[in-house]
């Protein structure tokens, strides 16, 4: 393996860790708050791609691109916001929340995937990239697209990371996940914040969904892939702080890029989930912390 | 005739389909603070968090203030093999409404918020006033309350002591601006240093003229501390005893448990 080669397939892994970084930072957000798992994640990725591509019909350029991107996020975190309220709040108080948010979110993937098909028709899409061009680091030719997508990932992160550590809501969230009761002991509307969870949630996995958008071509059932991975992140990685999912997603990331250089793309799954497995074996928690729900 | 702050009427609750309290009817005047004792695992915990909004009452009514704060009628105990009533039921009473009307309870126990530092914690108590004013007053008058929690600031809830964390409690109660306060057990598993420690501030929460109902299990600090005390028995308030009136030990004890106690 040539040190290009070596090169090209390390930047390809971490890119593809931002990605896996933003769908399951929503995710782990989601599970460790409502403490349900939401199957339908997959779906807000496509959905948010196809909202963009939409917008993106009428404009052109670097400016179409970002108000695609802002208009599709707005519009997701509206539709996770709404989607609370119709796919498990009304079953909140039954005993087994988490077995019946399994079937109303794959119920919500369902519809929303079907309506994706309905809306656009099944024809392969793609969003124009905004930027073309190379740049050359330590030797190796990058995509400076690429490049603008791991930084935008990563600050998104970083800006979810600050809202929910400073601002009143982000830390009310926080209250509400650790402590359900105490959390409405001091008057703060459950619902709500469970329905703010789900939309930024939401508004994480449309951007992801519009950046692999821009990279592949995009069909109503591309989220399913990444959901997948997702999921094999979060579980490696375990919810103890807000960073495990994040570092977990590199780690999937990077060994699913040398595993399809390797191996090929047909193994590559089997490979992860094996690895996902192995890791599970000797630490039941997730590879980073011990901590089973915290924000 | 000035409405009661707090009025029960005959109130039912529990674990359904256990019951846990029976037909309990209360009054509590503005500016009165009762205590309420009994022995372990009689309701009394079950009552505060009905009162309080945390689940729902059988039957009976939650009043402050004449308001009445949960559903009326009774609750129906329908079960069904085929159907699923659970979906349908609502809650017949909200935490949310009784914060607001200033009907704040402190949990028995309670663990807040583990991953949050106590500055975090207390920076959002303040929801809980919903505008009632004072909060900045009251958020200055909690360092010369407790003042160890000015130490540990910047410490998550988890690594405090469980004292530290009955303070924060109350704290965060305070800062909810109550109207009336419920502390649930507020000495409950301290070392006796730390127990005077909290039954010090207790009192001096009183003196700032917040009406309580405590419960504990230390009846010297209770008498101490109440315009009135209740003794709860097998989810059923026994007897109602003025300060005026109150027996000595030997005789509450006798009350509760019966001859031959004490
Ligand atoms: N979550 C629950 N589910 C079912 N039963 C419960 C639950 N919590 C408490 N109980 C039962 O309800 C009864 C009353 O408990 P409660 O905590 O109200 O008593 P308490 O008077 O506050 O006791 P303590 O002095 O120990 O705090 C007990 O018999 C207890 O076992
Ligand atoms: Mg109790």
């Amino acid at each position: 393996m040539s040190f290009d080669t070596f090169m090209f397939v390390l930047t390809s892994g971490v890119l593809l860790g931002g990605l896996y970084a933003l769908l399951a930072t929503g995710l782990a957000v989601v599970w460790t708050t409502l403490q349900v798992f939401n199957f339908a994640h997959g779906t807000f990725v496509a959905l948010g791609a196809y909202i963009a591509w939409q917008v993106a019909q009428t404009t052109t350029g670097a400016l179409g691109y970002l108000f695609a991107t802002a208009i599709s996020m707005i519009a997701m975190f509206g539709i996770g916001f709404a989607l609370h309220f119709i796919l498990i709040k009304p079953f909140e108080k039954t005993n087994n929340v988490v077995l019946l948010a399994v079937i109303t979110t794959l119920a919500g993937a369902t519809i929303i995937e079907n309506a994706i098909l309905l809306g656009w028709g099944p024809r392969d899409k793609q969003i124009t990239p905004p930027i073309t061009g190379v740049i050359e680091v330590f030797g190796a030719n990058i995509n400076l697209f690429d490049l603008v997508i791991l930084g935008v990932s990563l600050l998104a992160l970083a800006a979810l990371a600050v809202f929910l550590k400073i601002s009143r809501i982000g830390r009310s969230m926080r209250a509400v996940a650790q402590n359900r009761e105490a959390a409405e002991l001091m008057g703060l509307n459950v619902s709500m914040l469970f329905a703010v969870t789900l939309g930024l949630a939401a508004a994480a996995a449309a951007l992801a969904g519009i950046f692999v958008g821009s990279l592949r071509f995009m069909a109503p059932t591309f989220g399913n892939d990444p959901l997948m991975k997702a999921l094999v992140v979060v579980i490696l990685g375990g919810v103890a702080r807000f960073s495990s999912p994040i570092y977990a997603a590199f780690v999937v990331g990077i060994a699913e890029a040398f595993s399809t250089f390797f191996l090929g793309l047909y193994w590559t799954p089997a490979v992860l989930f094996a690895m996902m497995i192995a890791v599970l074996l000797v630490k039941p928690e997730g590879l980073f912390g011990h901590r089973s729900k915290t924000l | 005739m000035t409405k009661p702050l707090l009025e029960l009427k005959n109130l039912w609750g529990g674990y359904p389909p256990i019951p846990v309290f029976r037909d309990v009817s209360l009054t509590l005047q503005t500016g009165e603070t009762v205590g309420l004792f009994g022995p372990n695992g009689h309701g009394k915990t079950t009552l505060l968090r009905t009162i309080a909004g945390l689940q729902d009452p059988w039957d009976g009514g939650v009043y402050f203030e004449g308001q009445r704060l949960n559903e009326e009628g009774a609750m129906r105990a329908r079960t069904s093999a085929h159907v699923n009533y659970d979906l349908f039921r609502r809650r017949r009473i909200r935490a949310v409404d009784a914060v607001k009307a200033g009907l704040i309870y402190v949990m028995q126990g309670n663990l807040l918020f583990p991953e949050m530092t106590v500055e975090e914690v207390l920076a959002i108590a303040p929801v809980a006033a919903q505008g009632r004013p004072g909060v900045a007053e009251m958020r200055a008058r909690l360092d010369d309350l407790f003042p160890r929690l000015a130490e540990r600031k910047t410490s998550k809830i988890r690594y405090l002591s469980g004292g530290e964390r009955q303070m924060v409690s109350i704290a965060v109660g305070l800062l909810a601006m109550p109207r009336l306060l419920m502390l649930d057990e507020p000495t409950l598993g301290l070392s006796p240093k730390l127990r005077r420690e909290l039954s010090v501030a207790v009192h001096k929460i009183r003196e700032t003229g917040v009406p309580l109902i405590v419960v504990d299990q230390n009846l010297e600090f209770l008498t101490s501390l109440v315009d009135r005390l209740i003794l709860f028995d097998h989810g059923a308030i026994t007897h109602e005893l003025p300060a005026a009136e109150m027996p000595d030990h030997a005789t509450l004890m006798r009350m509760m448990f019966g001859e031959g106690a004490a």
